[in-house]
């Protein structure tokens, strides 16, 4: 029985995340097109609102072509690892009090290993597709990911030493629910690098070197197609929900808000979700993209550095606060 | 050469990112200003005099038919001699017109044939949208031409008098132009009653009246 209802807990879950996925699709494209002067999709249904729905279902039914010198099993399972890893980080997020899959202890833990083995997704495709330019997006993403994965890490440890756990709940709970008391004030260094290594953990302007279309066709995704490339869109569009509802959880209070919505706790929780990714979409219409040496200059020669200087404070300042 | 240099930042400003704070907020400023596209299908784009699109032949409103004489002069001057025609010739050596086709696919466009036309018989009308999947349909031949003619009258609005100000062969005399090339074309084509082949800006407008003269002559 208990086994049942995590089951449709799951499913609800993933149907309500890949339908905001779907729309964030949407979200992005009419905010790029506003910002860029011009309207966005406005075909399909009024302003275009079924879109995503319509390009669902063409990706659905669009031919899956395999590259002949492709190396196949790698090459097919690569986009489910990608997505997989990114739909389980999903498990830990609480999006209210007592709305989580799995209250696990280790949840940022979790999260971080989650989001670096789905990088493994990006270098098979890239590896698999035995093309020059999925290769090169795929080594691109192996060294973005080494080098961000650290001040991502270590941009976190300053919110850890704070609330004194791993698991996310409690980091939501020691926040409390006050404006002031949230970790962003404190945390302000860690924030900051935490803002920068998570544009660039998921690929997203301007650190999207992995697929950067005006160099490498596609990156790691130009030999896919149909299905199994909107797999890869999916797992970008959730890694940016994973990672922004880190940012909101470790920085910005989680569900907490001004008031209580009845009925509806994970209301807050939602909102300042969407401003981050509000956020991501605006960066990525006004940013160009970084060159790749000021890519590893700026993750090793500052964010590092920036990022050991905010544990150094966070310590000192423990230490002195007691 | 002036080299102009960006301003060096300071200490501050490289700190808070000032430039990516600047192009933020130029996008999030545009994100609240009105699209400037147009919505094609929906909303047509607006017509300009001197519009080349689809070739017509006028159809005379006393002989409904073609003014064409068979002069050749259309056919000679098309740089991409896409204007095929062909004439006999009645006991009065009068050319009667047997043939006229122009094959769109190899036209550019230029609008020298409604120039140089005498009587002002070949138009471009204001119709754009008829492309279609074989190349029968944009191979025109008189008839279809007419027929053109006729739906532009009929789709615009437009009455028969309809002049395509690319019909007046710009910089000549009103004297010396053939009486059927006497049309009227848009007061804002004109300075001082002489078509000048592009809209006239109002600068050019408060010129001299001897320049546009002594151009004229010399």
């Amino acid at each position: 029985m208990q086994i049942l209802t995590i089951i449709l807990q799951i499913a609800i879950l993933l149907v309500i995340v890949l339908l905001h996925v779907a729309y964030a699709t949407y979200f992005e494209r009419k905010i790029i097109g506003h910002m860029q002067v011009r309207m966005g999709p406005m075909l399909v249904g009024y302003h275009g609102l079924l879109q995503p729905i319509a390009d669902g279902i063409k990706s659905f039914f669009k031919e899956d072509v395999i590259p002949a010198q492709a190396d196949k099993p790698l090459f097919l399972f690569a986009p489910v690892i990608c997505l997989v890893t990114m739909l389980t980080s999903l498990a830990v997020i609480p999006f209210a009090k007592g709305w989580v899959l799995a209250d696990i202890n280790i949840g940022l833990l979790f999260i971080f290993a989650m989001s670096s083995l789905a990088s493994y997704g990006v270098i098979l495709a890239g590896w698999a597709s035995n093309s020059k330019y999925t290769f090169l997006g795929g080594l691109r993403s192996m060294a973005q990911v080494i080098s961000y994965e650290i001040p991502l890490g270590l941009s976190l440890v300053g919110v850890m030493m704070l609330s004194g756990s791993l698991n996310l709940t409690t980091i939501v709970t020691s926040q409390g629910n006050s404006f002031s008391s949230m970790y962003l004030f404190p945390q302000i260094i860690g924030f900051f690098v935490f803002f920068i290594a998570m544009l660039a953990e998921t690929n997203r302007v301007p650190f999207d070197l992995p697929e950067a279309e005006t160099e490498l066709v596609s990156g790691y995704i130009t030999e896919y197609s149909g299905m199994r490339y909107a797999l890869f869109f999916m797992a970008e569009y959730i890694g940016m929900m994973v990672m922004a509802s880190i940012g909101t959880i470790c920085f910005l209070g989680g569900w907490n808000g001004p008031f209580e919505i009845p009925f509806f706790p994970p209301f807050w929780f939602i909102l300042k979700v969407y401003g981050f990714i509000f956020f991501f979409i605006w960066i990525r219409a006004t940013l160009p993209r970084y060159r790749y040496d000021q890519l590893m200059e700026l993750g090793w020669k500052l964010l590092i550095p920036l990022a050991l200087l905010n544990i150094l404070l966070t310590g000192l300042f423990k230490i002195l606060v007691h | 050469m002036k080299v102009q240099y960006k301003p060096k930042r300071n200490l501050l400003e490289t700190i808070f990112q000032v430039e990516i704070l600047q192009g933020m907020a130029l996008t999030l400023r545009k994100l609240f200003s009105p699209a400037i596209t147009r919505q094609y299908p929906q909303e047509k784009p607006p017509m300009y005099p001197g519009f080349r699109g689809q070739h017509a032949l006028v159809r005379d409103s006393v002989s409904k038919e073609s003014k064409c004489v068979a002069c050749m002069r259309c056919a000679t001057v098309c740089p991409s001699r896409c204007i095929q025609i062909g004439y006999d010739e009645d006991e009065t050596h009068k050319r009667v017109v047997n043939r006229y086709t122009i094959e769109v696919l190899r036209c550019v466009f230029c609008g020298y044939c409604v120039e140089v036309c005498p009587v002002g018989a070949i138009t471009m009308t204001e119709l754009f949208e008829y492309a279609t999947y074989d190349r029968q349909t944009v191979f025109f031949d008189k008839e279809a031409l007419l027929d053109n003619w006729d739906s532009f009258i009929l789709k615009t609005g437009k009455d028969a008098t309809y002049v395509n100000p690319l019909m007046r062969p710009r910089g000549v005399l009103e004297s010396s132009l053939p009486s059927a090339k006497r049309l009227t074309v848009p007061d804002d084509w004109t300075i001082e009653g002489q078509y000048v082949g592009t809209k006239v800006k109002p600068s050019t407008m408060n010129l001299p009246s001897t320049t546009h003269a002594e151009a004229e002559n010399g």
